[in-house]
């Protein structure tokens, strides 16, 4: 069934679908709507599950946790300053394993205080052991809402996941969504059936106190996890993709890659506008196409070395910023293309939620293509930022 | 691809308006978007709307800067922003008005229709919230989408949130207006000012966004600015006050969210700043002799 709706009402059908058990909940701009909608089915009688209003972000977390460790399967959603709130509890959630899923409506993280989209949110999660990915529409939201518990849930893999949706620009936006029925989702998604849960029946322990002879082991062994979390992404998608028909490309995707000489590594919904981008500029001959990068963790290093060892340059978007001067995504990407002699080039727009144009992306192709000439481009840009030029 | 753009005040329903025309697009089979853009939400703050329709799915997340169309939900508007902007010069203006498209003055002269969607909210739902009567005003002046469409997706959408009664009610008030609509083309008098902003550069940024009160070339900044902020274009109503029933308890100068009620201790007397006056009505509620009541701002 097709329906017109917003992202936040995909994610929380998503989650509907996925027959979540628990879902404590806080609310905050822009992700409100989500929770709203599953209190919503609950208080109808479409959804059988705790729904639990919370005093506070740290709270919600530390009950996701919690009611996962019990043998849950979990549902949140967060945003912002929800999401730093909760900072501490996601430390504690992935190195126990404790596969939560949570939706985070991608926002500026004060201050100043502002609503609308920028990832300085969620990228200062990015080395709390959750796995994290990025989507450019609401079909994508809600797809991988369901998506996300068959990968956190999985034996190998075991840890929480963070589907990010753009503030606004997606969880407020509303467009034809394709909803799975029930029977669909149910053989795609089996039950959560963890080994070890928190039953006084079968007393057992999960994260206690650990000395240092313990916890260096842990870390390695989240780190294996997180290795084999690839393998298992690319799984679920090709599985996916035959359920569903509907094929997301596994940790990256690419638009009109094939013979590209210049590419963009775009994230969320900055890529589907750069779709049109790339069909103007193929229309006029340039051998240009995108990167999508869906997955921030795992990081996959292995697939970009292979895309892009055709090219002449390679242009990096990033919604936020890491301080020290390049974002977060090139930072990352000139670590995983280390020894690879092509220019990279970064390209920060639309951090505090400001629109980011085609003309914008035009610009990124046009320095990214002159870099790929061999002419002088500076290493990081700001796009339609007062005060710079680019 | 056809580009819409809505004007409106929060609480008028623009987002219900472009979500709804998304909607009955979908429905006679094309693909279509649409998303709100909004400062920090207030009841009577103006409110951008966007929706896009194509035979073919759209792609493009960005807001919409060249429209076919726009719509306004509140005459008022006109005063303070230009609503033609980045208008394409074939395209239509559609306003909440009760001039006629050819008395209004736009700036420039394009093809307008207006209908009194205010009135015809009052009177069919009893509350001045114009988002479904304009619907009707867009389907007759663009052609777009059907009528019949519109009032399904209006049935469907606001029956499903609000219930069926509210859903037919709003459907009929979309047909009332698509019958009341009437299309010519706007005056071109008045000089378009863009309107100025302090947009400085990040050298001149203040350390920190740490601003004291000054002056600019766009207007006052910092502490106190907001004096140029006048709201009273926000209201539909305004307190009027009967002074013989007046006690002076000063509950409506307790209340008042904006502190537009002032004390004018020497008579011991109050009067109200409309200038910062959004209408809200608290001060009606609240007063417990009824001495306060609501009239339309504007008729």
């Amino acid at each position: 069934m097709k329906k017109v709706i917003t992202g936040d009402h995909a994610v929380a059908i998503g989650a509907k679908l996925c027959r979540v058990d628990v879902v404590p909940a806080y609310p905050i701009t822009p992700q409100t709507l989500i929770i709203e909608h599953i209190a919503d089915f609950v208080n109808d009688g479409e959804l059988d599950t705790k729904f639990l209003t919370m005093e506070s972000e740290h709270s919600v977390m530390s009950a996701a946790a919690a009611a996962s460790a019990a043998g849950a399967r979990v549902f949140t959603a967060t945003s912002s300053q929800g999401l730093a709130f909760m900072h501490e509890m996601l430390y504690a959630t992935a190195p126990l394993r404790l596969p939560v899923v949570m939706a985070n409506a991608s926002r500026t993280l004060g201050g100043p205080p502002g609503i609308w989209c920028e990832y300085n949110d969620s990228m200062g999660a990015r080395d709390s052991g959750w796995l994290q990915l990025y989507v450019e529409d609401n079909q994508e939201a809600l797809d991988m809402i369901i998506q996300s518990f068959r990968i956190a849930e999985d034996k190998r893999v075991l840890l929480p996941v963070m589907p990010c949706l753009d503030g606004f620009v997606l969880t407020h936006t509303v467009e034809p969504v394709e909803i799975p029925t029930q029977e669909e989702v149910d053989s795609f998604l089996g039950p959560y059936e963890p080994d070890i849960i928190l039953d006084p029946a079968r007393p057992a322990m999960i994260g206690t106190f650990m000395p240092a002879e313990y916890i260096m082991e842990l870390r390695r062994q989240t780190v294996a996890a997180f290795d084999s979390a690839k393998d298992v992404i690319r799984e679920v998608n090709s599985e996916f993709s035959k359920k569903f028909g509907r094929d997301y490309g596994g940790l990256v995707d690419t638009y009109r890659m094939d013979d590209a000489k210049v590419a963009l590594i775009t994230m969320g919904t900055v890529t589907s506008t750069s779709r049109e981008v790339v069909d103007d500029l193929r229309q006029k001959g340039e051998k240009v196409g995108i990167i999508k990068l869906r997955f921030f963790r795992p990081f996959p290093s292995e697939d970009l070395r292979k895309l892009v060892s055709n090219l002449d340059a390679l242009g990096v978007f990033d919604r936020s910023i890491s301080y020290h001067g390049g974002g977060p995504v090139y930072n990352e990407v000139r670590s995983a293309l280390f020894g690879m002699k092509m220019p990279v080039i970064n390209h920060f727009a639309g951090l505090g939620g400001r629109d980011v144009t085609e003309d914008q992306i035009f610009k990124m192709f046009e320095l990214t293509s002159r870099a790929a000439k061999g002419e002088k481009v500076k290493e990081v840009n700001w796009h339609n930022t007062r005060g710079e030029t680019v | 691809m056809f580009e819409v753009r809505f004007h409106g005040r929060g609480g008028q329903g623009a987002v219900m308006a472009a979500q709804t025309l998304a909607e009955a697009a979908v429905n006679e089979g094309n693909y279509a978007v649409a998303f709100p853009f909004f400062g920090a939400e207030r009841r009577g703050a103006p409110v951008l709307a966007f929706t896009r329709i194509d035979e073919k799915k759209i792609y493009s997340k960005t807001q919409v800067y060249a429209p076919d169309c726009v719509v306004v939900l509140d005459d008022s508007l006109l005063d303070t922003i230009d609503v033609v902007s980045g208008l394409k010069p074939n395209g239509t203006v559609i306003i909440n008005s009760k001039e006629k498209p050819d008395d209004i003055d736009l700036g420039v002269s394009v093809r307008t229709a207006s209908v009194n969607a205010t009135s015809i909210a009052l009177e069919i739902l009893k509350a001045p919230i114009t988002n479904t009567a304009i619907l009707g005003a867009f389907a007759k002046a663009t052609g777009i989408i059907r009528i019949e469409s519109l009032e399904a997706s209006i049935k469907q959408k606001f029956g499903e949130k609000l219930g069926e009664k509210v859903g037919e009610r709003n459907a009929f008030a979309a047909r009332t207006a698509y019958e009341k609509t009437i299309i010519g083309t706007s005056r071109s008098v008045k000089k378009l000012e863009a309107k100025k902003q302090w947009l400085p550069k990040y050298q001149d940024y203040p350390i920190g966004a740490a601003l004291i009160e000054g002056k600019t070339e766009a207007g006052l900044i910092g502490p106190g600015s907001f004096i140029e902020n006048k709201v009273s274009g926000w209201a539909t109503y305004r307190p009027l006050r009967d002074k013989e029933k007046c006690t002076m308890c000063l509950l409506c100068w307790f209340y008042c969210p904006e502190g537009t009620i002032i004390r004018i201790s020497d008579r011991g007397d109050l009067m109200t700043n409309y200038d910062y006056c959004k209408g809200c009505g608290v001060c009606a509620n609240e007063c417990p002799v009824d001495a306060i009541k609501m009239v339309r701002a504007r008729a």
